[in-house]
Protein backbone atom coordinates (compact mmCIF):
# COMPACT_ATOMS: atom_id res chain seq x y z
CA UNK A 1 0.00 0.00 0.00
CA UNK A 2 1.42 3.35 -0.97
CA UNK A 3 1.43 6.36 1.30
CA UNK A 4 -1.19 8.14 -0.78
CA UNK A 5 -3.50 5.18 -0.61
CA UNK A 6 -3.02 4.94 3.16
CA UNK A 7 -3.86 8.61 3.58
CA UNK A 8 -6.92 8.14 1.38
CA UNK A 9 -8.12 5.30 3.57
CA UNK A 10 -7.33 7.05 6.82
CA UNK A 11 -9.18 10.24 5.94
CA UNK A 12 -12.10 8.25 4.45
CA UNK A 13 -11.78 10.12 1.15
CA UNK A 14 -13.87 7.60 -0.78
CA UNK A 15 -16.67 7.72 1.77
CA UNK A 16 -16.69 11.52 1.67
CA UNK A 17 -16.84 11.41 -2.13
CA UNK A 18 -19.86 9.13 -1.91
CA UNK A 19 -21.51 11.49 0.54
CA UNK A 20 -20.94 14.39 -1.82
CA UNK A 21 -22.65 12.45 -4.61
CA UNK A 22 -25.76 11.78 -2.54
CA UNK A 23 -25.79 15.36 -1.27
CA UNK A 24 -25.65 16.73 -4.79
CA UNK A 25 -28.61 14.64 -5.89
CA UNK A 26 -30.91 16.52 -3.51
CA UNK A 27 -31.18 19.20 -6.17
CA UNK A 28 -34.88 19.25 -7.15
CA UNK A 29 -33.87 19.57 -10.80
CA UNK A 30 -32.55 15.99 -10.64
CA UNK A 31 -35.96 14.50 -9.80
CA UNK A 32 -37.10 11.75 -12.14
CA UNK A 33 -40.25 10.66 -10.32
CA UNK A 34 -43.56 11.96 -11.64
CA UNK A 35 -46.80 12.18 -9.70
CA UNK A 36 -48.53 10.07 -12.29
CA UNK A 37 -52.20 10.93 -12.45
CA UNK A 38 -51.50 14.64 -11.97
CA UNK A 39 -48.32 14.82 -14.01
CA UNK A 40 -48.07 12.83 -17.20
CA UNK A 41 -44.84 11.81 -18.85
CA UNK A 42 -43.94 13.11 -22.28
CA UNK A 43 -43.91 10.09 -24.57
CA UNK A 44 -41.76 9.94 -27.67
CA UNK A 45 -43.63 9.84 -30.99
CA UNK A 46 -41.82 6.63 -31.82
CA UNK A 47 -43.27 4.85 -28.78
CA UNK A 48 -45.41 1.90 -29.88
CA UNK A 49 -48.61 1.93 -27.83
CA UNK A 50 -52.28 1.64 -28.61
CA UNK A 51 -52.96 0.90 -32.35
CA UNK A 52 -54.96 3.53 -34.22
CA UNK A 53 -56.52 3.73 -37.67
CA UNK A 54 -55.58 7.11 -39.13
CA UNK A 55 -57.92 9.38 -41.10
CA UNK A 56 -57.21 11.98 -43.75
CA UNK A 57 -58.11 15.65 -43.34
CA UNK A 58 -61.69 15.00 -44.51
CA UNK A 59 -62.22 12.46 -41.76
CA UNK A 60 -62.13 9.51 -44.16
CA UNK A 61 -60.26 6.42 -43.03
CA UNK A 62 -57.03 6.00 -44.95
CA UNK A 63 -57.20 2.21 -44.89
CA UNK A 64 -57.65 0.65 -48.34
CA UNK A 65 -58.44 -2.78 -46.90
CA UNK A 66 -55.53 -4.35 -48.76
CA UNK A 67 -54.85 -6.73 -45.88
CA UNK A 68 -51.06 -6.27 -45.90
CA UNK A 69 -51.04 -5.69 -42.15
CA UNK A 70 -52.96 -8.89 -41.49
CA UNK A 71 -50.41 -10.77 -43.59
CA UNK A 72 -47.47 -9.10 -41.90
CA UNK A 73 -48.69 -9.68 -38.36
CA UNK A 74 -46.65 -12.52 -36.80
CA UNK A 75 -49.47 -13.23 -34.31
CA UNK A 76 -52.23 -13.17 -36.96
CA UNK A 77 -54.35 -11.00 -34.73
CA UNK A 78 -55.59 -8.51 -37.33
CA UNK A 79 -58.75 -9.30 -39.27
CA UNK A 80 -59.63 -7.01 -42.15
CA UNK A 81 -63.13 -7.29 -43.61
CA UNK A 82 -64.07 -5.57 -46.89
CA UNK A 83 -66.64 -5.47 -49.65
CA UNK A 84 -66.08 -4.46 -53.25
CA UNK A 85 -67.92 -1.32 -54.23
CA UNK A 86 -69.89 -2.30 -57.38
CA UNK A 87 -69.61 1.21 -58.93
CA UNK A 88 -65.92 2.13 -58.40
CA UNK A 89 -64.70 -1.50 -58.32
CA UNK A 90 -62.65 -0.60 -55.22
CA UNK A 91 -62.43 -2.44 -51.91
CA UNK A 92 -64.21 -0.66 -49.05
CA UNK A 93 -63.32 -1.35 -45.44
CA UNK A 94 -66.17 -2.82 -43.42
CA UNK A 95 -64.57 -4.10 -40.24
CA UNK A 96 -61.14 -4.09 -38.72
CA UNK A 97 -60.52 -6.28 -35.64
CA UNK A 98 -57.36 -5.95 -33.62
CA UNK A 99 -56.80 -8.33 -30.69
CA UNK A 100 -54.64 -6.20 -28.41
CA UNK A 101 -54.33 -9.03 -25.87
CA UNK A 102 -52.03 -10.93 -28.20
CA UNK A 103 -50.21 -7.95 -29.68
CA UNK A 104 -46.51 -7.65 -28.88
CA UNK A 105 -46.21 -4.13 -30.31
CA UNK A 106 -43.59 -5.17 -32.87
CA UNK A 107 -44.80 -2.56 -35.35
CA UNK A 108 -44.64 -4.83 -38.43
CA UNK A 109 -48.23 -3.92 -39.39
CA UNK A 110 -47.24 -0.28 -39.32
CA UNK A 111 -44.32 -1.00 -41.65
CA UNK A 112 -46.33 -3.13 -44.02
CA UNK A 113 -49.13 -0.61 -44.49
CA UNK A 114 -48.81 1.07 -47.92
CA UNK A 115 -51.11 3.98 -47.03
CA UNK A 116 -49.88 4.77 -43.48
CA UNK A 117 -53.34 3.94 -42.17
CA UNK A 118 -52.43 1.83 -39.15
CA UNK A 119 -50.17 3.30 -36.56
CA UNK A 120 -49.06 2.31 -33.07
CA UNK A 121 -49.76 5.57 -31.27
CA UNK A 122 -47.98 6.88 -28.14
CA UNK A 123 -51.08 6.29 -25.97
CA UNK A 124 -49.90 4.08 -23.16
CA UNK A 125 -52.86 3.67 -20.80
CA UNK A 126 -54.06 0.25 -21.93
CA UNK A 127 -55.07 -1.38 -18.63
CA UNK A 128 -58.55 -2.92 -18.64
CA UNK A 129 -60.84 -4.80 -16.32
CA UNK A 130 -61.80 -7.55 -18.78
CA UNK A 131 -60.01 -9.61 -21.39
CA UNK A 132 -62.84 -9.06 -23.86
CA UNK A 133 -62.17 -5.33 -23.92
CA UNK A 134 -58.84 -5.99 -25.56
CA UNK A 135 -60.45 -7.03 -28.84
CA UNK A 136 -60.57 -3.61 -30.47
CA UNK A 137 -63.16 -2.84 -33.14
CA UNK A 138 -63.18 -0.03 -35.71
CA UNK A 139 -64.66 2.72 -33.49
CA UNK A 140 -62.01 2.23 -30.82
CA UNK A 141 -59.26 2.09 -33.40
CA UNK A 142 -60.44 5.22 -35.13
CA UNK A 143 -61.29 7.36 -32.11
CA UNK A 144 -59.15 5.85 -29.37
CA UNK A 145 -60.37 3.90 -26.36
CA UNK A 146 -62.86 5.86 -24.28
CA UNK A 147 -61.88 5.98 -20.63
CA UNK A 148 -64.10 6.62 -17.70
CA UNK A 149 -62.75 9.59 -15.75
CA UNK A 150 -63.16 9.08 -12.02
CA UNK A 151 -63.72 12.06 -9.76
CA UNK A 152 -62.29 12.03 -6.28
CA UNK B 1 -50.27 32.69 39.43
CA UNK B 2 -48.74 34.78 36.63
CA UNK B 3 -46.44 36.44 39.15
CA UNK B 4 -45.37 32.99 40.28
CA UNK B 5 -44.57 31.86 36.72
CA UNK B 6 -42.71 35.07 35.88
CA UNK B 7 -40.87 34.88 39.20
CA UNK B 8 -39.79 31.35 38.40
CA UNK B 9 -38.63 32.30 34.91
CA UNK B 10 -36.26 34.84 36.47
CA UNK B 11 -34.72 32.33 38.88
CA UNK B 12 -32.00 31.17 36.44
CA UNK B 13 -31.66 27.54 37.58
CA UNK B 14 -33.14 24.27 36.39
CA UNK B 15 -36.18 22.98 38.29
CA UNK B 16 -34.17 19.98 39.48
CA UNK B 17 -31.62 22.24 41.16
CA UNK B 18 -34.39 24.37 42.65
CA UNK B 19 -36.10 21.22 43.94
CA UNK B 20 -39.39 22.46 42.51
CA UNK B 21 -41.59 19.42 41.93
CA UNK B 22 -44.29 21.32 40.00
CA UNK B 23 -41.91 22.74 37.42
CA UNK B 24 -40.05 19.43 37.20
CA UNK B 25 -43.28 17.72 36.18
CA UNK B 26 -44.01 20.40 33.61
CA UNK B 27 -40.50 20.18 32.18
CA UNK B 28 -40.68 16.38 31.99
CA UNK B 29 -43.96 16.62 30.09
CA UNK B 30 -42.57 19.33 27.81
CA UNK B 31 -39.43 17.35 27.03
CA UNK B 32 -41.47 14.20 26.39
CA UNK B 33 -43.77 16.13 24.08
CA UNK B 34 -40.85 17.80 22.32
CA UNK B 35 -39.03 14.53 21.73
CA UNK B 36 -42.20 12.87 20.44
CA UNK B 37 -42.79 15.73 18.02
CA UNK B 38 -39.14 15.49 17.06
CA UNK B 39 -39.56 11.77 16.31
CA UNK B 40 -42.65 12.47 14.21
CA UNK B 41 -40.81 15.19 12.32
CA UNK B 42 -37.73 13.00 11.88
CA UNK B 43 -39.86 10.24 10.40
CA UNK B 44 -41.15 12.62 7.73
CA UNK B 45 -37.80 14.36 7.27
CA UNK B 46 -35.89 11.10 6.88
CA UNK B 47 -38.26 9.82 4.22
CA UNK B 48 -38.14 13.12 2.36
CA UNK B 49 -34.37 13.59 2.50
CA UNK B 50 -33.71 9.96 1.61
CA UNK B 51 -36.11 10.25 -1.30
CA UNK B 52 -34.43 13.39 -2.62
CA UNK B 53 -30.97 11.86 -2.27
CA UNK B 54 -32.24 8.89 -4.30
CA UNK B 55 -33.78 11.25 -6.89
CA UNK B 56 -37.32 10.45 -5.81
CA UNK B 57 -39.93 12.73 -4.22
CA UNK B 58 -41.04 10.72 -1.21
CA UNK B 59 -44.44 10.98 0.48
CA UNK B 60 -46.65 13.51 -1.32
CA UNK B 61 -50.26 12.43 -0.83
CA UNK B 62 -51.17 12.61 2.86
CA UNK B 63 -51.23 16.32 3.53
CA UNK B 64 -49.21 18.89 1.61
CA UNK B 65 -45.84 17.37 0.68
CA UNK B 66 -46.71 14.37 2.86
CA UNK B 67 -46.54 16.37 6.08
CA UNK B 68 -49.24 14.25 7.71
CA UNK B 69 -47.70 10.94 6.60
CA UNK B 70 -46.19 10.09 10.04
CA UNK B 71 -49.58 10.58 11.68
CA UNK B 72 -51.22 8.30 9.11
CA UNK B 73 -48.48 5.73 9.72
CA UNK B 74 -48.98 5.94 13.48
CA UNK B 75 -52.74 5.42 13.08
CA UNK B 76 -52.10 2.41 10.87
CA UNK B 77 -49.70 0.93 13.41
CA UNK B 78 -52.12 1.42 16.28
CA UNK B 79 -55.02 -0.33 14.55
CA UNK B 80 -52.84 -3.24 13.42
CA UNK B 81 -53.24 -6.60 15.12
CA UNK B 82 -51.02 -6.99 18.14
CA UNK B 83 -49.36 -10.36 17.62
CA UNK B 84 -47.76 -12.46 20.31
CA UNK B 85 -45.90 -15.53 19.01
CA UNK B 86 -46.94 -18.84 20.53
CA UNK B 87 -44.41 -20.01 23.05
CA UNK B 88 -43.20 -16.46 23.65
CA UNK B 89 -42.23 -15.44 27.14
CA UNK B 90 -45.22 -13.17 27.63
CA UNK B 91 -43.97 -10.95 30.43
CA UNK B 92 -40.55 -10.39 28.89
CA UNK B 93 -42.09 -9.92 25.44
CA UNK B 94 -44.37 -7.26 26.91
CA UNK B 95 -41.65 -5.59 28.93
CA UNK B 96 -38.94 -5.38 26.23
CA UNK B 97 -40.37 -2.41 24.25
CA UNK B 98 -41.26 -0.64 27.50
CA UNK B 99 -37.69 -1.08 28.70
CA UNK B 100 -36.23 0.24 25.45
CA UNK B 101 -38.50 3.31 25.45
CA UNK B 102 -37.89 4.03 29.12
CA UNK B 103 -34.13 3.97 28.76
CA UNK B 104 -34.23 6.03 25.58
CA UNK B 105 -36.29 8.78 27.21
CA UNK B 106 -34.56 8.64 30.61
CA UNK B 107 -31.36 10.11 29.21
CA UNK B 108 -33.13 13.36 28.40
CA UNK B 109 -33.37 14.17 32.13
CA UNK B 110 -29.91 15.74 32.03
CA UNK B 111 -29.85 17.11 28.48
CA UNK B 112 -29.43 20.90 28.73
CA UNK B 113 -31.50 22.68 26.07
CA UNK B 114 -30.32 25.91 27.70
CA UNK B 115 -28.89 27.10 30.98
CA UNK B 116 -32.29 26.83 32.65
CA UNK B 117 -33.98 24.58 30.10
CA UNK B 118 -33.05 21.22 31.53
CA UNK B 119 -35.03 18.98 33.84
CA UNK B 120 -32.13 18.77 36.23
CA UNK B 121 -28.38 19.16 36.42
CA UNK B 122 -26.44 16.16 37.68
CA UNK B 123 -22.80 16.26 38.62
CA UNK B 124 -22.37 12.97 36.73
CA UNK B 125 -24.60 13.98 33.81
CA UNK B 126 -22.60 12.42 30.95
CA UNK B 127 -22.01 9.21 32.86
CA UNK B 128 -25.72 8.99 33.68
CA UNK B 129 -26.64 9.45 30.05
CA UNK B 130 -24.18 6.86 28.75
CA UNK B 131 -25.21 4.41 31.47
CA UNK B 132 -28.92 4.78 30.85
CA UNK B 133 -28.62 4.62 27.09
CA UNK B 134 -26.56 1.43 27.27
CA UNK B 135 -29.32 -0.15 29.34
CA UNK B 136 -31.24 -0.18 26.06
CA UNK B 137 -29.17 -3.26 25.10
CA UNK B 138 -31.02 -5.13 27.83
CA UNK B 139 -34.36 -4.37 26.19
CA UNK B 140 -33.04 -5.47 22.80
CA UNK B 141 -31.75 -8.80 24.16
CA UNK B 142 -35.01 -9.31 26.04
CA UNK B 143 -36.95 -8.73 22.84
CA UNK B 144 -34.83 -11.26 20.97
CA UNK B 145 -35.02 -13.88 23.70
CA UNK B 146 -38.74 -13.54 24.42
CA UNK B 147 -39.79 -13.85 20.77
CA UNK B 148 -39.13 -17.61 20.77
CA UNK B 149 -37.77 -17.40 17.25
CA UNK B 150 -34.33 -17.82 15.74
CA UNK B 151 -33.91 -14.65 13.71
CA UNK B 152 -34.76 -12.28 16.56
CA UNK B 153 -32.39 -14.14 18.86
CA UNK B 154 -29.53 -13.91 16.37
CA UNK B 155 -30.33 -10.26 15.72
CA UNK B 156 -30.46 -9.33 19.36
CA UNK B 157 -27.18 -11.10 20.12
CA UNK B 158 -25.50 -9.27 17.25
CA UNK B 159 -27.02 -6.03 18.41
CA UNK B 160 -25.88 -6.61 21.99
CA UNK B 161 -22.34 -7.40 20.91
CA UNK B 162 -22.24 -4.35 18.67
CA UNK B 163 -23.60 -1.91 21.24
CA UNK B 164 -21.29 -3.15 23.98
CA UNK B 165 -18.16 -3.03 21.82
CA UNK B 166 -18.80 0.45 20.45
CA UNK B 167 -19.57 1.74 23.93
CA UNK B 168 -15.87 1.43 24.75
CA UNK B 169 -14.63 3.72 21.98
CA UNK B 170 -17.50 6.11 22.63
CA UNK B 171 -16.71 6.42 26.35
CA UNK B 172 -13.01 6.92 25.64
CA UNK B 173 -13.73 9.91 23.43
CA UNK B 174 -16.14 11.25 26.05
CA UNK B 175 -13.32 10.99 28.60
CA UNK B 176 -11.15 13.26 26.47
CA UNK B 177 -13.90 15.91 26.38
CA UNK B 178 -14.40 15.63 30.14
CA UNK B 179 -10.65 16.08 30.64
CA UNK B 180 -10.76 19.27 28.58
CA UNK B 181 -13.26 20.82 31.01
CA UNK B 182 -10.53 21.16 33.64
CA UNK B 183 -8.22 23.26 31.46
CA UNK B 184 -8.71 26.84 32.61
CA UNK B 185 -10.51 26.44 35.90
CA UNK B 186 -8.47 23.47 37.11
CA UNK B 187 -11.56 21.50 38.18
CA UNK B 188 -13.19 19.18 35.67
CA UNK B 189 -16.87 18.36 35.60
CA UNK B 190 -19.14 15.70 34.14
CA UNK B 191 -22.28 17.78 34.48
CA UNK B 192 -23.76 18.52 31.07
CA UNK B 193 -24.39 22.15 31.99
CA UNK B 194 -20.89 22.39 33.51
CA UNK B 195 -19.32 21.10 30.29
CA UNK B 196 -21.05 23.76 28.21
CA UNK B 197 -20.07 26.44 30.71
CA UNK B 198 -16.46 25.24 30.55
CA UNK B 199 -16.55 25.71 26.76
CA UNK B 200 -17.93 29.19 27.34
CA UNK B 201 -15.11 30.03 29.74
CA UNK B 202 -12.40 28.62 27.48
CA UNK B 203 -13.82 30.61 24.53
CA UNK B 204 -13.64 27.44 22.43
CA UNK B 205 -15.88 24.56 21.48
CA UNK B 206 -14.16 21.34 22.48
CA UNK B 207 -14.32 20.17 18.85
CA UNK B 208 -11.63 22.78 18.09
CA UNK B 209 -9.57 22.47 21.28
CA UNK B 210 -5.96 21.28 20.64
CA UNK B 211 -6.91 21.41 17.03
CA UNK B 212 -6.96 17.91 15.57
CA UNK B 213 -7.46 16.21 18.94
CA UNK B 214 -10.91 17.46 19.81
CA UNK B 215 -12.10 17.01 16.25
CA UNK B 216 -10.80 13.43 16.20
CA UNK B 217 -12.65 12.69 19.44
CA UNK B 218 -15.82 14.08 17.89
CA UNK B 219 -15.21 11.99 14.77
CA UNK B 220 -14.77 8.80 16.79
CA UNK B 221 -17.89 9.61 18.79
CA UNK B 222 -19.85 10.41 15.64
CA UNK B 223 -18.98 7.03 14.11
CA UNK B 224 -19.48 5.09 17.36
CA UNK B 225 -22.87 6.67 17.99
CA UNK B 226 -24.17 5.43 14.65
CA UNK B 227 -23.19 1.89 15.59
CA UNK B 228 -24.50 2.38 19.12
CA UNK B 229 -27.97 3.23 17.87
CA UNK B 230 -27.96 0.40 15.28
CA UNK B 231 -28.34 2.69 12.31
CA UNK B 232 -27.09 2.22 8.76
CA UNK B 233 -24.33 1.47 7.78
CA UNK B 234 -24.01 -0.44 11.05
CA UNK B 235 -27.60 -1.77 11.14
CA UNK B 236 -26.44 -5.38 11.24
CA UNK B 237 -29.12 -6.50 13.71
CA UNK B 238 -31.74 -5.41 11.20
CA UNK B 239 -29.95 -6.77 8.13
CA UNK B 240 -33.07 -7.88 6.28
CA UNK B 241 -31.18 -10.05 3.81
CA UNK B 242 -29.81 -12.17 6.64
CA UNK B 243 -32.04 -11.76 9.66
CA UNK B 244 -35.44 -10.62 8.34
CA UNK B 245 -35.77 -7.69 10.77
CA UNK B 246 -33.53 -8.75 13.65
CA UNK B 247 -35.06 -8.43 17.08
CA UNK B 248 -38.06 -6.61 15.59
CA UNK B 249 -39.18 -9.62 13.52
CA UNK B 250 -41.94 -10.83 15.83
CA UNK B 251 -43.13 -7.39 16.89
CA UNK B 252 -46.01 -5.66 15.18
CA UNK B 253 -48.38 -2.77 15.59
CA UNK B 254 -48.05 -0.64 18.66
CA UNK B 255 -45.15 -2.56 20.22
CA UNK B 256 -43.15 -2.16 17.03
CA UNK B 257 -43.89 1.56 17.01
CA UNK B 258 -42.52 1.75 20.57
CA UNK B 259 -39.23 0.31 19.30
CA UNK B 260 -39.31 2.81 16.47
CA UNK B 261 -39.90 5.68 18.91
CA UNK B 262 -37.05 4.44 21.10
CA UNK B 263 -34.68 4.18 18.15
CA UNK B 264 -35.23 7.79 17.13
CA UNK B 265 -35.23 9.05 20.73
CA UNK B 266 -31.94 7.21 21.24
CA UNK B 267 -30.50 8.83 18.11
CA UNK B 268 -31.49 12.23 19.45
CA UNK B 269 -30.03 11.43 22.87
CA UNK B 270 -26.57 10.53 21.54
CA UNK B 271 -26.70 13.48 19.14
CA UNK B 272 -27.48 15.67 22.14
CA UNK B 273 -24.40 14.29 23.94
CA UNK B 274 -22.24 15.02 20.89
CA UNK B 275 -23.66 18.54 20.55
CA UNK B 276 -23.19 19.27 24.25
CA UNK B 277 -19.71 17.87 24.60
CA UNK B 278 -18.09 19.12 21.42
CA UNK B 279 -20.28 21.69 19.72
CA UNK B 280 -20.94 23.98 22.67
CA UNK B 281 -24.46 22.84 23.56
CA UNK B 282 -26.80 25.80 23.71
CA UNK B 283 -24.10 28.40 22.95
CA UNK B 284 -24.65 30.42 19.80
CA UNK B 285 -21.92 30.41 17.14
CA UNK B 286 -18.97 32.73 17.92
CA UNK B 287 -20.11 34.01 21.36
CA UNK B 288 -16.72 35.71 21.89
CA UNK B 289 -15.39 36.44 18.42
CA UNK B 290 -18.62 38.28 17.59
CA UNK B 291 -19.35 39.35 21.16
CA UNK B 292 -21.15 42.44 22.38
CA UNK B 293 -24.74 43.55 22.78
CA UNK B 294 -25.29 44.28 19.07
CA UNK B 295 -24.21 40.80 17.97
CA UNK B 296 -26.21 39.25 20.85
CA UNK B 297 -29.34 40.98 19.59
CA UNK B 298 -28.59 40.01 16.00
CA UNK B 299 -28.13 36.33 16.85
CA UNK B 300 -31.20 36.27 19.11
CA UNK B 301 -33.27 37.40 16.10
CA UNK B 302 -32.19 34.34 14.08
CA UNK B 303 -34.78 31.83 15.47
CA UNK B 304 -37.72 34.15 14.82
CA UNK B 305 -36.46 35.09 11.37
CA UNK B 306 -35.83 31.41 10.60
CA UNK B 307 -39.42 30.52 11.39
CA UNK B 308 -40.65 33.49 9.38
CA UNK B 309 -38.58 32.22 6.45
CA UNK B 310 -40.05 28.72 6.84
CA UNK B 311 -43.55 30.21 6.85
CA UNK B 312 -42.73 32.24 3.75
CA UNK B 313 -41.42 29.07 2.05
CA UNK B 314 -44.67 27.27 2.87
CA UNK B 315 -46.68 30.11 1.36
CA UNK B 316 -44.41 30.11 -1.69
CA UNK B 317 -45.03 26.40 -2.21
CA UNK B 318 -48.76 27.01 -1.70
CA UNK B 319 -48.66 29.48 -4.56
CA UNK B 320 -46.78 26.98 -6.73
CA UNK B 321 -49.16 24.08 -6.10
CA UNK B 322 -51.24 22.89 -9.06
CA UNK B 323 -54.68 24.52 -8.95
CA UNK B 324 -56.85 21.43 -8.91
CA UNK B 325 -60.06 20.76 -7.07
CA UNK B 326 -58.66 17.59 -5.52
CA UNK B 327 -55.72 19.56 -4.12
CA UNK B 328 -57.80 22.24 -2.43
CA UNK B 329 -57.54 20.64 1.02
CA UNK B 330 -53.77 20.45 0.74
CA UNK B 331 -53.66 24.03 -0.48
CA UNK B 332 -55.56 25.38 2.52
CA UNK B 333 -53.61 23.12 4.88
CA UNK B 334 -50.23 24.24 3.64
CA UNK B 335 -51.25 27.90 3.70
CA UNK B 336 -52.50 27.51 7.27
CA UNK B 337 -49.30 25.73 8.26
CA UNK B 338 -47.21 28.50 6.70
CA UNK B 339 -49.25 31.15 8.49
CA UNK B 340 -48.82 29.25 11.77
CA UNK B 341 -45.05 29.07 11.30
CA UNK B 342 -44.89 32.76 10.44
CA UNK B 343 -46.93 33.65 13.54
CA UNK B 344 -44.62 31.48 15.64
CA UNK B 345 -41.65 33.31 14.12
CA UNK B 346 -43.23 36.68 14.89
CA UNK B 347 -43.88 35.51 18.46
CA UNK B 348 -40.22 34.51 18.78
CA UNK B 349 -39.13 38.01 17.78
CA UNK B 350 -40.61 39.44 21.02
CA UNK B 351 -37.68 40.42 23.27
CA UNK B 352 -38.94 38.51 26.33
CA UNK B 353 -39.43 35.34 24.29
CA UNK B 354 -36.36 35.45 22.10
CA UNK B 355 -33.80 35.52 24.92
CA UNK B 356 -35.35 32.33 26.30
CA UNK B 357 -35.89 30.59 22.99
CA UNK B 358 -32.50 31.18 21.41
CA UNK B 359 -30.72 28.58 23.62
CA UNK B 360 -33.19 25.89 22.64
CA UNK B 361 -32.95 26.94 19.01
CA UNK B 362 -29.16 26.67 18.75
CA UNK B 363 -29.16 23.36 20.62
CA UNK B 364 -31.84 21.97 18.32
CA UNK B 365 -29.92 23.12 15.25
CA UNK B 366 -26.82 21.26 16.44
CA UNK B 367 -28.78 18.10 17.23
CA UNK B 368 -30.54 18.45 13.89
CA UNK B 369 -27.18 18.54 12.13
CA UNK B 370 -26.31 15.14 13.57
CA UNK B 371 -29.76 13.79 12.71
CA UNK B 372 -29.22 14.93 9.12
CA UNK B 373 -25.87 13.12 9.15
CA UNK B 374 -27.67 9.92 10.23
CA UNK B 375 -29.95 10.14 7.20
CA UNK B 376 -27.05 11.05 4.96
CA UNK B 377 -25.03 8.01 6.07
CA UNK B 378 -28.04 5.80 5.58
CA UNK B 379 -28.51 6.77 1.96
CA UNK B 380 -24.82 6.75 1.09
CA UNK B 381 -23.11 3.77 2.67
CA UNK B 382 -23.74 0.07 2.13
CA UNK B 383 -24.00 -2.12 5.19
CA UNK B 384 -20.79 -3.49 6.72
CA UNK B 385 -20.21 -7.17 7.31
CA UNK B 386 -20.21 -8.24 10.95
CA UNK B 387 -16.48 -8.98 11.12
CA UNK B 388 -15.75 -5.64 9.43
CA UNK B 389 -17.93 -3.96 12.01
CA UNK B 390 -16.05 -5.54 14.90
CA UNK B 391 -12.74 -4.73 13.18
CA UNK B 392 -13.65 -1.06 12.87
CA UNK B 393 -14.78 -0.95 16.47
CA UNK B 394 -11.87 -2.69 18.16
CA UNK B 395 -8.90 -2.23 15.81
CA UNK B 396 -9.62 1.24 14.48
CA UNK B 397 -11.83 3.36 16.73
CA UNK B 398 -10.64 2.08 20.11
CA UNK B 399 -6.90 2.70 19.52
CA UNK B 400 -7.66 6.14 18.07
CA UNK B 401 -9.86 7.08 21.00
CA UNK B 402 -7.28 5.89 23.55
CA UNK B 403 -4.65 7.87 21.64
CA UNK B 404 -6.93 10.91 21.82
CA UNK B 405 -7.27 10.54 25.59
CA UNK B 406 -3.50 10.25 26.04
CA UNK B 407 -2.84 13.19 23.72
CA UNK B 408 -5.43 15.33 25.52
CA UNK B 409 -3.80 14.55 28.84
CA UNK B 410 -0.26 15.25 27.58
CA UNK B 411 -1.09 18.50 25.78
CA UNK B 412 -3.33 19.66 28.61
CA UNK B 413 -0.70 19.06 31.29
CA UNK B 414 1.96 20.72 29.12
CA UNK B 415 -0.22 23.78 28.70
CA UNK B 416 -0.97 23.97 32.42
CA UNK B 417 2.73 23.57 33.29
CA UNK B 418 3.73 26.29 30.82
CA UNK B 419 1.08 28.58 32.29
CA UNK B 420 2.41 27.80 35.77
CA UNK B 421 6.01 28.51 34.75
CA UNK B 422 5.13 31.79 33.04
CA UNK B 423 3.04 32.95 35.99
CA UNK B 424 5.87 32.15 38.46
CA UNK B 425 8.31 34.11 36.28
CA UNK B 426 5.88 36.98 36.19
CA UNK B 427 5.52 36.83 39.98
CA UNK B 428 9.34 36.84 40.51
CA UNK B 429 9.88 39.93 38.43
Amino acid sequence: MTVGEMLRRFFLVDLLKGMWVTFRHQNPADLVTEQYPLQRPEISDRFRGQPRLMKDENGKVLCTACGACALACPEKLIKVGSVRDPETKKKVLTEFDFDLGRCMFCGLCEEACPSDAIMLSPDYELALYTREGMELQRPQLENGIERKVYEK
Amino acid sequence: MIDYIVGYLHSGVTPGEAGNLFWETIYVLLVFLGISIGVIFMNWFERKVMAHMQVRIGPMRVGPHGLLQPIADALKLIIKEDLMPSGADKIVFWFAPVCVVMTAFCGFIVVPFGRTHAITDMNIGVLFMLGVSSLGVLGVIMAGWASNSQYPLMGSLRSGAQMVSYEVAMCMSVVSAVMMTSLVTGTGTMSMIGIVQAQEQQHMWFAFSFFPVGLTALGVFAIAMVAETNRAPFDLPEAESELVAGFLTEYSGFRWSLFFLAEYAGMMAVSAIAATLWLGGWLRPFPHLLGGAAWDTAFSLVPGLGFLLLGALCLFYTARMPKLRSMRGNLIGLAAFGAFLALLGAFMLLPAVRIRVQDIFWFTIKVGFFMYLYIWYRTTFPRYRFDQLMKIGWKFLLPISIGVVVLTAVIGVRQELLALVFSSWGGGR
